[in-house]
């Protein structure tokens, strides 16, 4: 087994330098850099000016309101500028003509048509409140009373949906399209390299020094790990920013989501890669690479479209909870179910013992293709070649 | 001891490729595998590295089943290259050693000796894919000595050769042979290899035609020829060897056949009594010409298959 680890380390190893070495990892890791930081920089920038209401009253506001409101602002992410008028029917103007988003004006609150968001519902709640407090001190009741009556919060309200959070589910869908992107790339690249090895018919010189086991997994892990890097690349700064800040616009509960993700994004490579592997080694000339491996590419994009299209707007229908349980769709599926909130434990653990379980019996399948295919050169071979022939070996 | 083939077959699907092959190949001689394209060599040499398993047979080493241990310490060059074309050729040297079971710092000072000794040396940094043929050739010949191994299997390795890199390539090979190791190679091309051979086993068809020492396989069969010019009146001499053919009699070139068991000295002292003797020479037949008569041999009725 040591021997075992050491060519197959030793196969990774050359792999792993030369995939660092290529100009293709450099400027794709630099994207993918980029594109992270722009994810978390931006939002913050964005985020830093915020929503600015304007309230227009008569004469200064007064100081009680102007308490309330920016009480009321901190951690809604708005703040409230204030301007003042003459007289209610300037105040009532500065509204209609979009210089204030709401006007106050003895007993009445003036109010646009458009852009005034819950803005006059937390100037109504501030109102009434304010007055309570005035009208119950007035009766006699000590500041604490008044407090605790103050203290009082409607009952939480939760939307009824198929999904518990919008957002996280938004997560959940990005996380889809980074693991499809990131199957097909590290598919096709183990897929090139195989094609290449065999070929320049290094393959030949290899099987005389290792097993085919070795290579094929030497390789798959190169490839893998080069492929891990660059999700990490792309997944820290935004899982950092979750957990210094909550102004990146993705709500925070996804980070747990991201960690899960590359969980998948292991036991979906470990499955798709040893099939890409084998198809791989089917091919004669590398041209041929693309269309050799076209049957696993179509199963990874038919996941994905029913990751999209069937399991993010029913995330809890009989199909979906199928497909996230179907070992070879699951690693695209059930990151995007998962975001829903509403997929039990026991069938997160059941979906990944079963693709890990199908990984495991894709590797000594893919060895014995990838053996026997090697050595046939000269066409393309066709899986029929592959099943040994009674009598024969 | 050294390297034992014994009794190997193999066929892809229906079609023989090997049907039960045995010769031994000894250490410290370099041993040609020989035969016409489709004879089955690269089969057998695959099989040797373990690279195909035999439907029958057995390759023994030292006296033993040869196993993966033992293979890994045997350097094989196939017949295509495989090299990785973006790898610098250094790295690439390196990098076998290391498979083969060196050290990293084994490996690479043997890849820097090696690629001294192949002339080489100034290339350690240069891309594979940016070298000549020839170079590549002689990279690939390192990638498949780099740990010294003590038996050595190459696939046609003079194929595509230029005459200078063909005498380049026998040179290491005889160093690595007079240094104790078995060295094997194969070739269609028989006469090109005829002096570097010193055992030959020759297949045709997945069977073994002729198999022995170059030197007594020439120097025994009946096609030896005796080229004298004697300046003598007639061929009355000759009558002495009613055995001895004539193959062609030009004014200055006397061209003999001669069949096994005469001797071509008692000939040359036949003609120097008869005449002055001008010039003289004991041409032996080349490797294809033995090979052409032992595949007949294999040709007759019972053998055709």
């Amino acid at each position: 087994m040591r021997g075992w680890w050491r060519g197959t380390t030793l196969v990774a190893e050359r792999g792993l330098v030369e995939n660092v070495r290529s100009r293709s990892f450099k400027v794709i890791t630099g994207l993918l850099l980029l594109l992270s930081i722009a994810a978390v920089a931006i939002p913050q920038i964005l985020g830093a000016q915020g929503t600015t209401y304007t309230l227009a009253t008569i004469g200064k506001a007064p100081a009680g309101l102007v308490a309330t409101l920016d009480a009321a602002g901190r951690p809604a992410g708005f703040t409230v500028t204030y301007v003042s008028r003459l007289d209610e029917a300037a105040v009532r103007k500065a509204v209609r003509d979009g210089d204030a988003t709401a006007g106050l004006a003895g007993g009445t609150l003036y109010t646009s048509a458009k852009s005034a968001g819950t803005f006059p519902v937390v100037i109504a709640q501030a109102m009434v409140s304010l007055e309570t407090t005035r009208r119950l001190t007035e009766a006699g009741l000590s500041p604490q009373q008044v407090a605790s009556i103050q203290s009082i919060r409607p009952p939480k309200q939760v939307i009824a949906g198929p999904v518990d959070n919008v957002g996280r589910v938004g997560v959940g869908v990005g996380v889809g399209i980074v693991l499809y992107v990131a199957l097909v790339l590290a598919g096709t690249a183990i897929a090139t390299t195989v094609a290449m090895e065999k070929s320049t018919r290094i393959s030949e010189v290899l099987l005389a020094i290792l097993r085919p086991s070795q290579v094929l997994v030497g390789t798959v892990m190169a490839v893998g790990i080069v492929t891990l890097v660059q999700l990490l690349v792309l997944a820290t700064p935004v899982a950092v920013a979750l957990r210094v800040t909550d102004k990146i616009g993705v709500p925070a509960v996804a980070a747990g989501d991201l960690g899960l993700a590359v969980a998948w994004f292991v036991l979906g490579f470990a499955l798709y890669a040893f099939l890409f592997a084998a198809a791989a080694a089917l091919v004669n000339k590398i041209t041929e690479v693309n269309s050799a491996i076209l049957p696993v590419t179509l199963i990874l994009v038919a996941s994905y479209i029913v990751a999209l299209a069937v399991v993010a707007p029913d995330p809890s229908g009989a199909w979906s909870v199928a497909v996230s349980m179907f070992p070879l769709s699951a690693p695209l599926v059930m990151p995007v179910r998962w975001a829903s909130g509403q997929v039990p434990v026991y069938q997160l653990v059941l979906a990944m013992a079963l693709t890990a379980a199908t990984a495991v019996l894709l590797v000594s399948v893919a060895s014995s293709i990838y053996r026997r295919a090697l050595l046939i050169t000269g066409h393309r071979v066709r899986l029929r070649e592959m099943i040994p022939k009674r009598g024969s070996r | 001891m050294g390297l034992e083939i014994h009794d190997i077959a193999h066929s892809f699907g229906d079609r023989t490729a090997l049907d039960g092959v045995s010769f031994d190949i000894a250490p410290g001689v370099i041993t040609g595998l020989l035969g016409p394209n489709g004879a089955g060599k690269t089969t057998l040499l695959r099989i040797m590295l373990g690279v195909l398993s035999p439907d029958r047979g057995q390759v023994r080493y030292n006296g033993r089943p040869v196993g993966e241990q033992d293979r890994r310490q045997w350097g094989y060059m196939p017949q295509e290259r495989g090299l990785y074309p973006g790898m610098p050729a250094g790295d690439q040297v390196t990098h076998f050693g290391r498979l083969h079971g060196l050290s990293r710092r084994d490996a690479t000072s043997k890849a820097h000796a090696l690629l001294a000794e192949l002339g080489l040396e100034d290339r350690w940094n240069d891309c594979t894919d940016k070298l000549s043929g020839g170079m590549q050739q002689r990279l690939q010949l390192a990638t498949s000595l780099v740990h010294d191994p003590s038996v050595i299997v190459l696939d046609e390795p003079f194929a595509g050769l230029d005459p200078l890199a063909v005498e380049s390539l026998s040179e290491t090979l005889r160093l690595r042979a007079r240094g104790g190791r078995t060295v094997l190679f194969s070739s269609h091309q028989l006469d090109l290899v005829q002096d570097l051979c010193e055992d030959i086993a020759m297949v045709d068809h997945g069977r073994t035609v002729l198999l022995g020492s170059v030197a007594t396989l020439r120097a025994s069969s009946g096609r030896r020829q005796l080229r004298v010019h004697v300046k003598a009146p007639n061929r009355e001499w000759l009558l002495g060897y009613p055995d001895v053919t004539v193959v062609s009699d030009e004014a200055d070139d006397l061209r003999l056949a001669l069949p096994p068991g005469i001797d071509p000295l008692d000939v040359l002292d036949a003609a120097r009594a008869a005449g002055e003797v001008v010039d003289f020479g004991l041409d032996l037949p080349t490797l294809s010409q033995l090979f052409l008569s032992a595949a007949d041999r294999t040709l007759d009725p019972a053998g055709v298959r």
